[in-house]
């Protein structure tokens, strides 16, 4: 492969990489605390796209009732991204207090609370195409600026820059944004206060509560966080490509699955791997092929669970008597 | 007026009966002794006065204050710290920041510095291992970090589960030691012990437990030279 080539996929592997690492941290962060796996996060990938393409003004171009209808205002995109991706955090925190929290308090088998995570989903997907409609929503080009409009692509070839490594700018503005996020989540879960409870309260609740954590309110911040990552990830694939319709965060949904069981279930350094992993792969996929992309996550999984079973870092279960 | 009364506490898991009729109080200043064989109902009548289990009916005050429904971790707020049976310290964190979430509760971060210089004082062994993830501890070592963890909320009263269980005598003595030095610090103590001879050597005051009825109560000295204590939990 040429090596322009060989840099240029690199580069865009890592871009997407990082956006699927943090996605997929909120399946991981709910996991590790619950023990369950929240099926409606896609749905919430969903969501924090359609917020921020409202929020910054973006109209209804699609056939649901809502259609042809805006909010009175646009907010600048870095308000919208935050304020958007936080409203998918308290969908989340909604869907933890509807279709979570009442399964948990009577004592319910985890699978249950999988199932009823699928069915928030389903009613969300469909909630989605009744107001808004299937059609594709896409983000203004300039939505970072002037300066991304104007140069929609940087040569990253500074050696020589005579055969250019072109890279979308947009792609290199989601691999920023994904990175400080990993970087502020890295330090919030290993260096705060906040952070060291959260992890308590992930070993043993019991003894956390011990501690004077209130449980239930780490619960809340629990999937206030991952829906935010979910929303924030939407919206970051939303502006790279476009939202794709009411199933957008479908794919996603799968894709961060895999990505969380080749790094190792509910292993936070392990989430970062596989979707760097993932990421990297699909990049690499040639042209010829590409119309298997979204096949490469699922055949990486299948080869590494045959190797490592309990994932690229995660800790092998023990087996209890 | 004893700083923890409970009264007529019951509880049940499912269809059986843990705890029934229950009644205790400490005074402050006392180390109480509870002691009883496996199944008795000593972990249970911890685990209800730190509300991290449903009580059935009765009533727990502390200072004079209701905390039958309280949430678990205003108990703590409120002054009550429990190294719970089996230690459980948090196995993936380091001993020193084991330390720091037993200050939880607190924000008074010079404060919480001091206190985990003294718990290092306290248990020499704990500042060696202060950056040893707590899971890879010894028993006794682990033991010695849940009970300095449970200190570090400053409690008013703390609630000891089983300090001796699975350790060597040299371990025990060296823990009971500590508690000693507490006692004669002022703190009150609620001690769960099966091993009967220690506890009633270190507590003012001892109840029998068995099957979620209290059998005898009172004096511990005198409860070490009770015929039936003898027979059953000294022999
Ligand atoms: N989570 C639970 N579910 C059902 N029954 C329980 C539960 N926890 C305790 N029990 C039962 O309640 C009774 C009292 O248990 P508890 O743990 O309080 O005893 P204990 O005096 O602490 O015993 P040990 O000395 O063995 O620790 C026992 O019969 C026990 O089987
Ligand atoms: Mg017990």
């Amino acid at each position: 492969m040429d090596i322009t080539v060989f840099v240029q996929n690199f580069l865009n592997g890592l871009s997407i990489g990082t956006v699927y690492a943090i996605f997929a941290l909120g399946y991981t962060i709910v996991f590790s605390i619950l023990g369950i796996i929240n099926f409606s996060h896609g749905a919430i990938f969903t969501l924090g796209a359609y917020f921020t393409y409202f929020l910054i003004g973006g109209l209804n171009n699609g056939s649901g009732i809502l259609a042809n209808a805006g909010l009175p205002f646009g907010l600048p995109f870095v308000l919208a991204i935050l304020v958007g991706s936080l409203m998918a955090g308290f969908c989340g925190v909604l869907i933890e207090r509807l279709a979570f929290k009442p399964l948990r308090t009577r004592g319910a088998d985890p699978l249950l609370a999988l199932v009823s995570s699928l069915g928030v989903a389903l009613v969300i997907v469909n909630l989605v195409q009744y107001l808004i409609g299937a059609e594709i929503l896409s983000f203004p080009s300039n939505v970072f600026g002037e300066f991304v409009n104007q140069n929609p692509s940087i040569n990253f070839n500074f050696v020589d820059p005579s055969r250019p490594i072109p890279i979308r700018t947009v792609q290199i503005i989601i691999f920023a944004v994904s990175l400080v996020i990993l970087v502020l989540l890295a330090y919030l879960i290993n260096r705060t206060k906040f952070g060291k409870a959260l992890r308590a309260v992930a070993e043993n609740p019991i003894t956390a509560s011990l501690l004077g954590v209130s449980v239930d309110r780490y619960i809340f911040l629990t999937f206030l966080l991952s829906g935010f990552l979910g929303g924030l990830a939407g919206t970051l694939v939303g502006t790279s490509f476009s939202i794709s319709g009411p199933y957008f965060g479908v794919t996603y949904g799968l894709k961060g699955l895999a990505v969380i069981v080749l790094g190792g279930l509910g292993d936070i350094p392990g989430a970062v791997l596989g979707g760097l992993v993932i990421g990297l792969a699909e990049a690499f996929v040639p042209g010829d092929f590409s119309a298997y992309k979204e096949a490469v996550a699922f055949a990486l999984l299948f080869i590494i669970l045959l190797v490592r079973p309990q994932g690229l870092l995660g800790r092998r279960l023990i087996q209890k008597v | 007026m004893p700083m923890l009364e409970i009264a007529g506490l019951s509880v049940n898991y499912g269809g059986i009966q843990a705890l029934v009729d229950f009644n205790l109080h400490i005074n402050e200043g006392e180390v109480v002794t509870l002691i009883g064989s496996n199944g008795a109902g000593k972990t249970t009548t911890l685990r209800a006065i730190s509300r991290v289990i449903r009580t059935k009916s009765g009533t727990i005050q502390f200072n004079g204050k209701d905390i039958t429904r309280s949430e678990a971790s205003s108990v703590v707020s409120a002054g009550i710290a429990q190294s719970p049976e089996g230690r459980q310290v948090l196995a993936r964190q380091s001993v020193y920041d084991n330390l720091e979430m037993g200050a939880y509760i607190r924000n008074d971060r010079k404060g919480i510095l001091e206190d985990i210089e003294l718990q290092f004082n306290r248990f020499p062994r704990l500042r060696e291992r202060k950056a040893q993830m707590a899971g890879t501890l010894s028993g006794g070592e682990q033991q010695m970090l849940a009970i300095a963890r449970a200190l570090m909320s400053r409690p008013k009263l703390l609630l000891l589960d089983e300090p001796s269980l699975g350790l060597a005598p040299l371990i025990v003595r060296e823990i009971f030691g500590i508690i000693a030095q507490l006692h004669a610090q002022g703190v009150t103590i609620l001690l769960v012990e099966q091993n009967a001879k220690i506890a009633l050597q270190h507590a003012d005051r001892a109840y029998v437990l068995e099957a979620g009825r209290v059998v005898l109560e009172g004096d511990a000295k005198e409860l070490a030279n009770n015929e039936r204590v003898k027979q059953a939990y000294l022999g």
